[in-house]
């Protein structure tokens, strides 16, 4: 078991003709991904690393029976792409691109509101169940098939955070999600969390936070009210930030200078859920959890 | 992006918004030939053009300046060339412009308008819900910050629409929580549909009238403005990316933006290279629970071409405030051995005089560490981050 991708899932790369898509599509297959084909339009026909391409989403599901998407698209390019996906009906689409306008984004939000389709990102490392789908750019070394859940709001944090559920006797992942970067995200903490509760495979669950809206006071406050019996561990990221310092949310005025990162702590402890003051120290609360593997 | 007052204006007066007369000048002559000819009669308000807001709270460093702020109401045209005297070429500083200040080099010169009330409008998305958000004060703070920690109750956020303006029973609604006059119905309509269609229609981030002015007949007019633009989206707003004024970035920032990186300058001595954002923080919070500060950090996010990342690694090692380098990658789609050829390239270049610490994890992170030790650069490779904060920390205490 695992959340969102298994080794069943097909999954379908979005530009896959491109540089990036090529490098790290041709690992994604290495490591076992259950990749069945691509789309760029107007290379329908091609083949390319052995896979065939389409000129759209929908001519791909329908022919190769895919149901989630990797995009490498440009970021001008993620609107339409997203929409195509929506469209097609897949249930996932990974979106790697960082620096999309924040416009497009609005209106991406708007689509899935209405759709069955889920969207991880953008900016986001992607999303990986260790030994069965990797859909994204992680670093596939670092990580093992085990029972941590891991859900970040950093991309590279949650590299930080395989790292140590592998200190922990090797406890390893169940799967790991990066939810994105930018100031609007695709899912969110509360809908993984609940689907790594319902998993039989975890047995904790990772929360990495960051400065910047409040999707980490929203998730306490929704794991408050659940009652869950699996342990969360939480670190937050931006303490040493001075107040008001943009990190690229421009548009943040609302909170901007108002929560602080110890302030997502409380939260988070209010709710129950493990605090670590330091990235480092997560190997260590998950001992204590976990003395015997 | 931000931009200036005056060019702020502009844009919003193309989308129906009222703002007073007004033109820009640069010299002293210049700011008393346009005030004739934006009023034939003062006063005349002169406006210092820096990207900062209280600016009419601010002082000037120099002297010749004066003791006023950098927002002036002048009543005679001699005393016009006096004041863009004082106000030109000196340096303007404000609570947020930090105690450096910031350079003035054109000033904006305005009729005065006559009004009765000001209020509050800015527009931002809210991104918990992902929606473009009106939000309206009814008394102008010279802060709006203050009202937002201290007074929330006291700010209306109406939610919009990306393809229609707001309805007439909402507008009436905030003209009943602004306590307007019917009069100004119509004004208000005009005001909140143009800064609907200037954020959409330019890919604002933000805008900010404060104030809006209400004049006796029921006019409202945008006697300050603000917007900040969506920097992602400024390739297709050609017009909109010429109005970047880099003298108002800081010059390291400004290179580091030429390559797509970020870059920041806090007080420590410490300079940190990462890729992420997340992890800056991280490394950051990492340092102060040591007892130490970042002098800044460079993210080289995704970055895949070398020459841009030896770029950017000159940028932290010319920084004469950092007396010690961090460089924390977990490598992605970054791949860890362009950051260590981009260390070599740059530190060829301008010499690397300060302590190195390394630490790479994930794509290609042993030829990195191969190609770091064959370099024969004196540099300390580590395995963990804390490991790396703790090393780079013990190298600044042995070399003072």
């Amino acid at each position: 078991m695992s959340i969102l991708v298994n080794k069943d899932t097909k999954v379908v790369c979005q530009g896959i003709t491109g540089t990036q898509a090529t490098f790290h599509i041709k690992r994604s297959l290495d490591y076992g991904t259950h990749v069945v084909s691509g789309v760029t339009p107007g290379k329908g026909g091609e083949m390319h690393l052995g896979l065939p391409v389409f000129n759209t989403v929908k001519e791909a599901k329908l022919e190769t029976g895919a149901n989630a998407s990797v995009m490498f698209v440009p970021a001008p390019a993620v609107k339409a792409a997203v929409k195509e996906a929506i469209e097609a009906e897949l249930d996932l689409v990974v979106c790697i691109a960082a620096g999309v306008p924040l416009r497009d984004m609005l209106e991406i939000k708007a689509m899935l509101k209405d759709s069955k389709t889920k969207l991880v990102g953008p900016n986001t490392p992607g999303i990986i169940t260790p030994s069965e789908a990797r859909l994204g750019i992680f670093p596939e070394n670092i990580h093992h098939k085990g029972s941590v859940g891991i859900v970040s709001r950093s991309s590279t944090l949650t590299y930080e955070a395989v790292i140590e559920t592998n200190r922990a006797n090797n406890m390893g992942q169940s799967t790991v999600i990066g939810l994105g970067d930018d100031m609007m995200i695709g899912v969110d903490f509360i809908d993984t969390i609940d689907l790594f509760q319902k998993d039989e495979e975890t047995k904790a669950i990772v929360l990495l936070g960051r400065l910047g809206g409040t999707f980490e006071e929203d998730a306490a406050e929704y794991c408050q009210k659940q009652n869950y019996k699996k342990p969360i561990i939480a670190y937050v990221a931006g303490d040493a930030m001075p107040f008001g310092h943009k990190m690229g949310y421009a548009g943040d005025v609302i909170t901007q200078g108002r929560i602080t990162a110890q302030d997502k702590k409380d939260a988070f402890a209010r709710a129950g859920i493990t605090v670590v003051n330091s990235i480092n120290d997560i190997h260590q609360e998950l001992l204590r959890l976990f003395p015997e593997k | 992006m931000n931009i200036h007052e005056y060019q702020a204006k502009k844009i919003l007066s193309k989308y129906g918004i009222s703002i007073p007369k007004g033109k820009i000048a640069y010299t002293p002559n210049e700011a008393k030939k346009v005030a004739t000819s934006v009023s034939l009669r003062g006063p005349w308000m002169l406006k210092a053009q820096i990207q900062s807001g209280a600016r009419a709270h601010g002082h000037f460093l120099e002297a010749k300046a004066g003791k006023k702020g950098g927002v002036r109401q002048i009543k005679s045209r001699r005393d016009i060339i006096k004041n863009a005297e004082q106000m030109l070429g000196s340096t303007l500083v404000t609570p947020q412009t930090g105690e450096k200040g910031k350079y003035v080099s054109r000033i904006y010169v305005e009729a005065f308008t006559k009004v009765k009330k000001f209020f509050y409008t800015g527009m931002v998305i809210d991104r918990m819900s992902a929606t473009l958000t009106l939000l309206l004060v009814e008394t102008a703070e010279s802060d709006i910050n203050e009202v937002v920690l201290h007074y929330p109750e006291r700010i209306l956020k109406i939610p919009l629409a990306l393809d229609t303006p707001l309805c007439a029973e909402k507008i009436r609604e905030a003209l009943e929580f602004l306590k307007l006059n019917s009069r100004s119905a119509r004004s208000l309509k005009k005001l909140i549909n143009g800064m609907q269609k200037t954020f959409l229609e330019c890919d604002a981030s933000m805008i900010e009238i404060n104030p809006v002015g209400v004049m006796r007949n029921g006019q409202l007019v945008a006697l300050d403005a603000k917007i900040s633009f969506d920097e992602n989206a400024l390739y297709r707003h050609k017009d909109i990316a010429l109005l970047q004024d880099d003298c108002e970035t800081d010059e390291r920032e400004l290179q580091a933006a030429k390559y797509k990186f970020t870059y920041c300058e806090f007080d420590g001595n410490i300079g940190c290279i990462v890729n992420g954002d997340g992890l800056a923080m991280a490394v950051m919070d990492e340092l102060e629970d040591k007892g130490y500060a970042a002098a800044c950090y460079l993210n080289v996010k995704g970055g895949v071409d070398k020459d841009k990342i030896a770029s950017g690694i000159k940028i932290i090692m010319t920084n004469p405030k950092v007396e010690g380098i961090l460089i924390n990658i977990l490598g992605g789609f970054l791949r860890c051995n362009l950051i260590a050829e981009g260390i070599i390239a740059a530190a060829s270049e301008v010499g690397l005089n300060v302590p190195l610490v390394v630490r790479f994890e994930g794509t290609n992170q042993d030829e990195a560490k191969e190609i770091l030790k064959h370099s024969k650069l004196p540099v300390i490779i580590t395995d963990e981050m804390d490991e790396a904060a703790d090393a780079v920390i013990k190298a600044i205490e042995e070399s003072e």
